[in-house]
């Protein structure tokens, strides 16, 4: 187990250097280099740019030039943005990377339930109408044209309705006069939310393993009074409406964020249990007088998971980028928000440094997937 | 190249042979599809749109006035407020800069096809390619492309577009090729690479070998055509991808284009209609509608030959 | 005792719906068998062997339908039941060994919980109660109790097969249907296991439905022989008979495809010729076209009975007597 995470952890490392040459080689292929950009700005003397080559080591051999950029890759400096000047990319990063991780692990999470539930379903009842509304709703939500999508949900919830607001991450009236970073306190509301799935989580292992009568009344006891215990903490500490006004902002693009992801996972736990229902374990099942639910759930299920865990690694480059689409349509100022605004501002440093992070946040979501399927796969044993 | 001559001379007829073998599975492949709902909910929609990309041109030459009904440069001289409501001239209404949206919206359905079309022909040809390549060598020159493959599928591809565009000036050509090269690496290499090792350990690879064919031709005469029912499937799926791309890319405003679905709704966000969506549904609808209609019903194809290719999911 | 012999199958019929049209696989079979008894069921593959044990069971697959017919499993028959009351009969009164052993076993789970598994539908006893019974069966069947805690994949072929034996023995059915269940295996050790699950089931006087198209295996194993060709059963007796004296041309080209037992010499008649294509079977007698004793009746009409005591044939034309 721990030969096999190193391993894919070595691999990782190895898939993120080559990203980097990549990055690097598509950065470096135009003509000209970067002091072009300000080559046509008739007020910059002509010495002024050589001295500019000179800053940027522009007339270093390549591979120096090469080497340095990698060293500053893994420090995590990638310059001055254009845009946010003189705050460094690194820093604008930093502020936004936890954004984008708590939109992005939310939807993902619940979109993989929702997903796998469904597609649980059309696989089991096949060829009824349910099967024809579900698939035809799935691929359209799936290749939905995203921004369009959002701005529905927005008009729709934000707009009419009016219970959520229309986009940013917070409601700049209401945090004037604050008495904490807006930062700070996403971070403790992440730290919460963190602790909170890790109980419910233990509660849910010990009690089937356990196999006690009555699990499922005290892992539903568990999660509300663990819940009523965070809200009540949270209460006291006073930023309450604080957080509070987060969390609203949170909901709508993790709704949409789900509901444009969760057709993949469907449609493929549905093509997946129709190959697993074929296995003879599954017969055995049946002939062992398990009921249908027993044989659905425990068995067909179960096996057809792992498939769509690996597939995982194609979906997540699809959520990212429905995260980077949704994230600038709600104006989140996250990973993908930053992203396009400095792809559209032509703030390069930024523009490449935000998606060096995107790269890297999708490996490691790849190596999370990994450890997960080693936990659901026992003949995997490295 | 060692080739006997017999096999030459018995190649026409073999040739023939061939001909009706796939025409026969053509034919029952295509009673198979029309089976499916869903691949025919997405072939009429796919064609509701190619008869609108068609008749473009013939409206342009004879019923619509050029200076009008130009989908890039015309303007509603008969509105006088613009954007105008859909009118028995207008069908769909003009748009902030007094363009005709049923024009653009058919303007735009050429480039559509014409993109998806280039970007799948580019994907297969090099997925196919270094797909049967890996599988026939293996070893060494197997494990580089694969992990390659590997990582262009990890790879959020509308990220890496939105940094190339930023980067250099991508018009629709670009774009196209551009989607290819990515998908054709990626993801289509690994789906065909593993159908090509369950044609590569087939006897007659082996026969072939025998008689003295040299690796290109058995990859390209033997491997390759066993590869095509994949990745004409394949090909649905990449057109999605290539126009959902587009209009995203296109929507942020990072494409050089004249017109295109997303730079429809683009247009309609610069000019702050875009959260009116009551009031000006036609600059929203139209061009967001098509985009995820003809996404869909490729996608709806897709899957429909995916039930008839893969036998897995055939019923019984 | 109840008067009923413990499983009596009457004019069975079963269809599959096809795309390319409706498929008779099972074709009004009669059937019975005492407690303690052994039947070997044998025929070709695709002559619907496998359709009528899944039949037995009512797990055949969803485009297939019991038209007509019943089986009584001491008098009670299986096929009016609801699908509930069908669920506790299974595996508690008929067990299955399975066509595939390998893959019977579900891969993610321990070999020992898929046993309880089993054995927590049909009883309400303790946890502790039935890791002791599982324990007792490995010993059954000879196999180590430390693998109990292991994962599929940690066993080998013929260790699969015995815990698939233990699996079917756990909640001491009546009937136990095996479907080919050592074709996977190696000769030696398909011959080991044969025999130790032969004398497990007379110990337990269980009844046995074995299904086999290899007639040695049948041969060894059964008390009765039934034959099937083409959904339907061709031959009937006890094994005696049905070796010594076949009727139908069918029994003797499958018996004349091993060499004789006995070191006689015989002319190794192999069977020419496909089974038939069941959307489409021969007219009359299904297996005239094969027959090389087949004349112009045998083509038009269907056979008749031929009865020798309680051993008969479908013939049109028996070898004398």
């Amino acid at each position: 187990m721990a030969r096999y995470l190193i391993s894919r952890t070595l691999q990782i490392l190895l898939t993120l250097f080559a990203f980097i040459c990549i990055v690097y080689f598509i950065v470096n292929a135009q003509p000209g280099d970067i002091s072009n950009v300000y080559a046509m700005n008739p007020e910059l003397p002509p010495d002024a740019r050589e001295r500019l080559q000179n800053q940027f080591g522009l007339n270093e051999p390549l591979w120096k030039q090469f080497l340095v950029y990698v060293r500053n890759v893994f420090t995590g400096s990638f310059g001055v943005s254009f845009s946010f000047y003189p705050r460094t990319v690194a820093d604008v990063i930093a502020e936004r990377l936890p954004r984008t991780v708590a939109l992005f692990f939310t939807a993902t999470v619940f979109s993989f339930y929702l997903g796998f539930l469904l597609g649980k379903i059309i696989a089991w009842r096949r060829g009824g109408w349910t099967e024809y509304a579900t698939t035809i709703g799935g691929v359209t939500l799936y290749t939905v044209f995203t921004p369009w999508f959002a701005l529905m949900m927005i008009w729709l919830f934000a707009f009419k309705a009016g219970w959520f607001p229309i986009g940013k991450f917070l409601d700049p009236v209401l945090w004037r006069d604050a008495p904490i970073e807006a930062n700070t306190l996403f971070g403790r509301m992440m730290l919460t939310a963190l602790a909170l799935s890790i109980v419910v989580f233990v509660v849910f292992v010990i009690t089937t393993r356990l196999r006690i009568a009555g699990a499922r009344l005290i892992q539903l006891g568990s999660i509300v009074a663990s819940v009523a215990v965070m809200l009540g903490a949270w209460r006291l500490t006073g930023h309450g409406h604080l957080a509070w006004d987060i969390v609203k902002h949170m909901v709508l693009p993790v709704l949409t964020l789900t509901l444009i992801s969760f057709a993949g996972t469907m449609l493929l736990t549905r093509n997946s249990m129709l190959e697993t229902m074929r296995e003879d374990f599954v017969l055995a099942a049946r002939a062992k007088g398990l009921p249908e639910k027993a044989v659905r759930d425990k068995h067909v299920a179960r096996n057809a998971l792992l498939p769509v865990v690996t597939s995982l690694v194609f979906s997540l480059a699809f959520a990212v980028d429905g995260g980077v689409i949704i994230e600038s349509v709600f104006s989140w100022p996250g990973m993908g928000q930053t992203l396009v605004s400095a792809a559209v501002a032509e703030d390069l440093p930024l523009a490449v440094g935000a998606f060096v992070f995107v790269g890297i946040f999708v490996l490691l979501a790849h190596l999370a997937v990994d450890v997960i399927y080693v936990f659901l796969d026992p003949r995997i044993r490295y | 190249m060692a080739v006997d001559v017999a096999p030459q001379e018995a190649a026409p007829s073999i040739r023939k042979v061939r001909l009706t073998l796939a025409m026969r599975s053509l034919r029952e492949n295509w009673s198979l599809f029309l089976g499916t709902r869903i691949g025919v909910i997405g072939l009429v929609i796919i064609i509701f749109y190619l008869v609108l990309a068609l008749a473009h041109p013939i409206l342009m030459n004879t019923v619509w006035e050029e200076r009008v009904y130009d989908p890039v440069v015309g303007y509603a001289f008969d509105e006088t407020r613009q954007p105008a409501p859909p009118s028995w001239n207008h069908l769909l209404g003009t748009d902030p800069l007094g363009r005709d949206v049923l024009s653009q919206l058919m303007h735009s359905a050429r480039t559509e096809f014409l993109l998806g079309l280039l970007a799948a022909v580019v994907t297969v040809t090099i997925g196919t390619t270094v797909g049967a390549v890996a599988a026939y060598y293996g070893g060494i020159i197997d494990t580089i492309l694969m992990r390659f493959a590997d990582l262009m599928v990890m790879m959020p591809g509308i990220s890496i577009l939105i940094v190339l565009s930023a980067l250099i000036g991508v018009e629709h050509f670009e774009l196209a090729l551009i989607i290819g090269i990515l998908s054709g690496f990626g993801g289509a290499s690994i789906l065909l690479k593993s159908q090509a090792l369950s044609v590569v350990v087939k006897p007659y690879i082996e026969a072939a070998r025998a008689a003295g064919g040299g690796p290109l031709h058995i990859i390209f005469i033997h491997i390759v055509p066993n590869l095509l029912p994949l990745s004409f499937l394949y090909m649905m799926f990449t057109v999605t991808g290539a126009i959902f791309s587009e209009a995203i890319l296109s929507f942020l405003g990072l494409l050089d284009v004249r017109m295109s679905w997303g730079l429809m709704i683009h247009t309609t966000e610069a000019a702050g209609y875009l959260l009116q969506v009551g009031a000006y549904w036609w600059l929203i609808f139209p061009a967001s509608l098509s985009i995820t209609l003809l996404c869909t019903s490729f996608y709806l194809v897709g899957r429909a030959m995916d039930e008839i290719v893969n036998p897995r999911l055939r019923r019984l | 005792m109840s008067g009923y012999p413990l499983l009596a199958v009457e004019d069975l019929t079963m269809h599959y719906q096809t795309r390319a049209g409706e498929v008779c696989a099972v074709d009004g079979v009669s059937l019975s068998l005492e407690r303690g008894q052994s039947l070997g069921l044998v025929g070709e593959s695709g002559c619907g062997k496998s359709s009528l044990a899944l039949a037995l069971l009512r797990l055949q697959p969803e485009n297939a339908q019991i038209l007509r017919g019943k089986v009584l499993l001491d008098g009670v028959d299986l096929v009016s039941l609801s699908e509930e009351e069908m669920r506790k009969y299974r595996w508690n009164r008929i067990a299955m060994v399975f066509q595939s052993a390998m893959n019977a076993l579900d891969p993610v789970y321990r070999v020992g919980d898929q046993i309880i598994e089993a054995l927590e539908q049909h009883s309400n006893a303790a946890r502790q109660d039935m890791v002791e019974r599982v324990g007792e069966l490995y010993k059954l069947v000879n196999l180590s109790p430390n693998f109990i805690q292991r994962y599929p994949h940690e066993y080998s072929g013929g260790m699969k097969q015995r815990a698939i034996i233990a699996m079917a023995l756990a909640c001491e059915p009546d009937l136990i249907i095996a479907d080919e269940p050592t074709t996977a295996l190696d000769v030696i050790v398909q011959d080991h296991i044969l025999r130790e699950f032969g004398n497990i089931r007379k110990e337990l006087n269980m009844s046995m439905l074995y299904i086999s198209h290899d007639m040695a295996v049948i041969a060894e194993v059964s008390d009765v022989v039934a034959v099937m060709y083409a959904g339907k059963i061709v031959e009937y007796g006890t094994a005696e008979e049905v070796f010594n004296k076949p009727i139908h041309p069918y029994t003797r080209a499958l018996m004349s495809a091993f060499p004789s037992v006995t070191g006689e010499k015989h002319e190794l008649a192999t069977l020419g010729g496909e089974p038939p294509n069941p959307l489409d079977l021969p007219t009359g007698c299904h297996f005239h076209p094969r027959c090389p004793f087949a004349t112009e009746v045998c083509a038009e009409q269907e056979p008749p009975t031929v009865r020798r005591g309680d051993h008969w044939a479908d013939c049109w034309n028996p070898p004398e007597d």
